[in-house]
């Protein structure tokens, strides 16, 4: 019941089974309404520490403002990109899936971990601001709902309170201390969320018969006989038994081809989320870069190891719950184990700081997009630090209160767009900064016309989804969550030949430019130094 | 433009010598990560063609691999797994290529 930010996300990713799911979160915050004191006191000291944090960070440069002075460490730097990530998609709305889709809901796994090797080596690059933004405000939306939810079951508020409470929070400590602070603090969600996360393990495989040692290993002798299966209560009738048989075979959740489209989707979207992108940019060098990357990874993993656990415990103890029960994996654990109502409580923290953190890497990924990319490159190009950095703290309170707007009031069919998220970001964004950083020919020609091919795919595959075309559904060619493995490509094809097409048309300054950018992305002398000698001559 | 000297950058024809060893590099980890990405699944896939049911029973399933189904570990664990330790190949490389210089 609190813990609904990533589900919220999630049930948007999941679309199949979306619509009765925003009804039951108000539904379960409406039952038991009221104020909870130990919960509340382990959440307001949270906040304040997070504040405090934001405070002592305080920066007065632009560049601290935007990429946190460049002083993150590689281990900080990858639990900061776990931090963003894991609000994003997956603090309780995996283990769910999970649940329900069995082996099949593994390729959200894959996908969402595999789009990180994809970022690793082909990206390093600029960030288109427009979709940066429309991005940037589905996803908060989202999250300020989730967010909302929390405070309104903790602090026993009303939900529009409760937005606005969480909303000033997070505009506190973000127009404060910028990405250093929402950095730092990212770093203490990490610790709190995936603590939160795998404790209630250890207890719960001991109660499923476990040894108690390591319940990423041990869960699988129990998934086993789920498919034999054997539950807690003894074994499964026949029919049933053969209903989780079912669920844990590979195609019992859908075909090849959708897994492998699923899978690709989610993985280029990944690579290009906006949020994720501008951690590339929080950190010393390029090395820390990478490195951090690798960290983040493997602490988005710990979460990854761990939400199976919970689904195929889950299916021990109720192997037949439907959307229910899969809702509330994550909450019921706990209680199952017995954890009591002071780790409820750090577990709604857990999830509220999943929620804020996403939101504040958003919003300062948004309105970067807008200060930086526009304003100080555009706009005005002579303006100075301090006025960029100024317009930087406008834009993000303009945009907090764009996501205020909209998560008071969220239009229908919210779930539906967030889902839309990953495509859009695969189908956009992805094409565009690959082939501008791998294909020197690129140009906004090209980009635009891709990405305007991308945009224009996916929103028409979710206008079909939504009005039930064959063609855009889950068993169809073209599924709106899905819908990368196809539009992708092509968005990369039309780039390459409008760019070509239109080669004439760059202007020489322009193309100097770009030049320039792609010697500092690989590397290279800058023009007029010494060029290398040609091929070869380095050795491989 | 005939007397500016331009980068010219293509994944697939790269020309100058640092970006040759860095498509090396790149393309070294994709074509790892597309194996375990759409490899593993086409081979559950191919290794399920026999099961007249659809589901994708095979050998595969059957199997045991630390308890766990074997289909299920190579996607929940061996994938995830594959991935962490791609980014650390990457890093490994990109090293070597920088101390080579």
């Amino acid at each position: 019941m609190q813990l609904r930010p990533a589900s919220f996300v999630l049930t948007g990713v999941l679309l199949l089974i979306s619509a009765p799911v925003f009804a039951a979160g108000e539904e379960i915050y409406q039952v038991e309404p009221g104020f909870k004191l130990v919960p509340a006191i382990i959440m307001v000291t949270l906040l304040c520490v997070y504040i405090g944090v934001g405070f002592l960070s305080k920066v007065n440069e632009t560049s601290g403002y935007w990429v946190a002075g460049r002083g993150i460490g590689k281990y900080g730097n990858g639990a900061a990109i776990a931090s963003d990530w894991m609000s994003a998609a997956s603090f309780m709305g995996v283990a769910g899936l999970l649940y329900l889709k069995g082996w099949f809901g593994l390729g959200y796994i894959i996908g969402w971990t595999g789009g990180y090797v994809l970022l690793l080596c082909l990206l390093a690059a600029q960030i288109a601001a427009a979709v940066t933004v429309i991005i940037a405000i589905t996803y908060a939306t989202a999250q300020f709902k989730g967010i909302g939810l929390i405070c309104a079951w903790i602090f026993g508020m009303n939900y529009t309170a409760s937005v606005f409470f969480a909303a000033g929070v997070v505009c506190a400590y973000m127009l404060i201390s910028g990405m250093a602070g929402v950095t730092r603090n990212q770093q203490i969600q990490y610790v709190v969320l995936i603590s939160a996360f795998i404790i209630p393990l250890w207890v719960l495989i001991r109660k499923a018969g476990g040894t108690g040692i390591l319940p990423q290993l041990e869960y699988g002798s129990i998934l086993s006989g789920l498919m034999q299966g054997k539950v807690a209560a003894g074994h499964l009738a026949a029919a049933e038994a053969e209903k989780v048989r079912e669920a844990y075979l590979p195609w019992g959740g859908g075909n090849f081809y959708q897994f492998i489209a699923l899978v690709f989707t989610l993985m280029v979207g990944t690579a290009g989320l906006p949020h994720i992108m501008i951690r590339f940019y929080t950190v010393k060098n390029e090395d820390v870069a990478r490195k951090s990357v690798l960290w983040g990874l493997f602490f988005i993993g710990l979460l990854y190891w761990s939400s199976p656990v919970y689904a195929a415990m889950g299916r021990f103890w109720n192997p037949l719950g439907g959307q229910a029960v899969a809702d509330v994996i994550i909450l019921s654990a706990p209680e199952k184990a017995g954890l009591g109502i002071a780790f409820i409580g750090y577990l709604a923290s857990g999830a509220m700081a999943a929620g804020l953190s996403t939101v504040a890497g958003l919003l300062v990924a948004g309105a970067s997009a807008i200060a930086h990319d526009w304003y100080a490159t555009v706009f005005k190009p002579d303006c100075t630090d301090r006025q960029a950095l100024l317009v930087g703290r406008i834009f993000t309170a303009l945009l907090c209160g764009i996501v205020i707007l909209t998560a008071l009031n969220p239009p229908a069919l919210i779930a539906q767009i967030v889902a839309m998220a990953f495509a859009i970001a695969g189908n956009t964004i992805f094409p565009a900064v690959v082939l501008a950083v791998w294909y020197g020919k690129a140009n906004k020609y090209g980009a635009l016309a891709g990405m305007v091919w991308g945009l224009g795919m996916t929103l028409l595959a979710m206008a079909g989804w939504i009005a039930k075309i064959p063609f855009f559904g889950a068993e169809g060619l073209l599924p709106a969550t899905s819908s990368a493995l196809i539009v992708c490509p092509l968005a990369f094809l039309i780039n390459i030949v409008v760019s070509n097409l239109t080669q004439s048309r760059v202007s020489d300054e322009s193309a100097d430019k770009m030049d320039n950018i792609l010697r500092k992305l690989h590397n290279l002398p800058a023009k007029g130094e010494e060029k290398p000698a040609g091929e070869g001559a380095f050795g491989q | 433009m005939t007397n500016k000297e331009r980068v010219q950058v293509n994944f697939f024809r790269p020309s100058a010598g640092p970006i040759k060893r860095e498509v090396t590099i790149a393309g070294t980890i994709i074509l790892f990560w597309a194996l375990l990405s759409f490899g593993i699944p086409t081979l559950i896939y191919l290794a399920g063609r026999g099961d007249p049911s659809g589901l994708g029973e095979s050998i595969l399933t059957r199997a045991r691999l630390f308890g766990f189904p074997l289909h299920y570990w190579l996607v929940a664990q061996g994938c995830t797994i594959g991935y962490v330790l791609l980014c650390k190949l990457y890093c490994v490389l990109w090293d070597k290529r920088a101390a080579k210089r």
